[in-house]
């Protein structure tokens, strides 16, 4: 497969994404989501990516030509580093989990990642999956300080910043300061306390919802924190958030085949989880702006789909041509 | 663990130098084992790879691991600081 040449101007996309209205799941309550799918490599963590990369820049840790920046991940942090780090002047490697899927392995290698995978079995000291590629990532970038350097997005400030600064503003100013419900899901919980602490500030009275799967859960991206433990980088402020709603595999997938019947959209397993805790709050409520976050589109999620049977194989291809708001991305996704 | 100066070891050691030699002084763990597994997957089948670590987490971390996976830790000695493992690709 040939690899697409990235442009720097791919850089001046990130953010500003579009918040439409749900309309069919709108009435005196309005439901908006914001489509981060249509940043530049495909996901909300190009906000992350690119705020940590700017961060260390600035911080003089980062040698053009020289550093290597190592992350552990299992998804689209790995995908958004290795794009905007690659265009910013820095060789990129990356710890993932061998499970992870072969989708993401192929876009990561296209990109022009050097990829670890990392077994449940290899460090008897530290858990299964993630686990082993941090703690991996962090013994490489221990051994060659003057090489490597981890950003680390489950204790970086700058993953906060980026929300803080973007994501939180752009909100607030597409709901003409009218938000009065932010609801997203919890991984590092950079997106959830970087939009609740801005928005917080600009009306105290808003509130924030923090959505987590069931535990032994299907959806990337997300921690429960009954199972994991919550990042330092969450706990920090923990106190922004008002409410917490956890969502079953089974509603997440039900949500996110019912956003593509309703609203041709063809969501992440992250976004149905979501979107599921956000008709529960709808329900409460007699009138609002509720505000949610799509972390990513449906593309990457063909053999999860069709293997927890939410869309057969023929319904995921009538979706990749009915789905509206799909962006062209800089990489190719294996469908099958 | 068999003693160094046991016959049978000395005449191993004559007969089988190993095939490769890695030195992960400097690293630390787990990326010793990492790079442990990496070059036994490249190895066939009954070769040998000598491995020089010096993070004394290496001693518990690449014995483990060879037990686990099936392999054999032919030999295993402490030279100064140096941690010096002989691994036998089993299967």
């Amino acid at each position: 497969m040939a690899t697409k040449t990235l442009s720097a101007k791919l850089l001046e996309r990130i953010g500003n994404t579009p918040l439409i209205e749900l309309k069919s799941y709108s009435d005196k309550v309005k439901i908006f989501a914001k489509l981060e799918w249509c940043n530049p490599f495909g996901s909300v963590k190009d906000r992350a990516a690119y705020w940590m990369v700017k961060d260390a820049e600035k911080k003089g840790v980062l040698k053009k030509g020289k550093s290597i920046i190592i992350e552990p991940t299992s998804g689209n942090t790995g995908i958004a580093l290795t794009g905007i780090a690659k265009l910013m002047g820095y060789e990129v490697e990356i710890v993932i989990p061998e499970k992870v899927s072969k989708e993401t392995k192929v876009i990561l290698a296209n990109l022009g990642a050097k990829l670890y995978e990392t077994s449940d079995d290899l460090c008897p000291r530290v858990g299964v999956g993630t686990d082993q590629s941090i703690s991996l990532a962090s013994a490489m970038a221990r051994g060659r300080p003057e090489i490597y350097y981890m950003p680390n997005q489950y204790e970086n400030e700058a993953n906060f910043m980026a929300h803080y600064e973007s994501t939180g503003p752009e909100i607030w100013e597409q709901t003409n300061g009218k938000v009065t419900h932010f609801i997203t899901g919890a991984g590092t919980g950079g997106t959830i306390t970087g939009v609740s602490a801005f928005l917080k500030e600009k009306n105290r009275n808003i509130r924030t919802i923090a959505v987590q799967p069931q535990k032994q859960h299907l959806i990337q991206g997300l921690r429960n924190y009954e199972e994991s433990d919550m990042p330092p980088l969450f706990k920090r402020r923990q106190q922004t958030v008002d409410e917490w709603y956890t969502i079953t595999n089974e509603e997440s997938f039900k949500a996110a085949k019912e956003l593509f019947e309703k609203e041709k959209l063809l969501v992440g397993p992250s976004s149905g989880c979501v979107m599921a805790a956000a008709q529960k709050v709808k329900s409460k409520l007699n009138e609002g702006v509720v505000v949610v976050i799509f972390a990513d589109d449906g593309r990457k999620f063909r053999s999860l789909y069709t293997s927890q049977g939410v869309f057969t194989d023929s319904e995921f291809d009538k979706a990749l041509r009915e789905a509206r708001t799909l962006t062209e991305l800089p990489f190719d996704v294996i469908s099958k | 663990m068999r003693n160094i100066d046991d016959s049978e070891d000395l005449v191993l050691a004559e007969a089988a130098a190993p095939t490769k030699t890695i030195d992960v002084r400097g690293l630390f763990c787990p990326e010793p084992v990492f790079r442990t597994k990496i070059e036994i997957d490249r190895l066939g089948i009954g070769n040998l790879l000598k491995v020089v670590a010096d993070d004394p987490e290496a001693e518990e971390d690449i014995s483990r691991w060879v037990k686990r996976n099936g392999h054999e830790l032919v030999n295993f000695a402490k030279e100064g600081k140096d941690l010096v493992f002989v691994i036998k690709k089993v299967k």
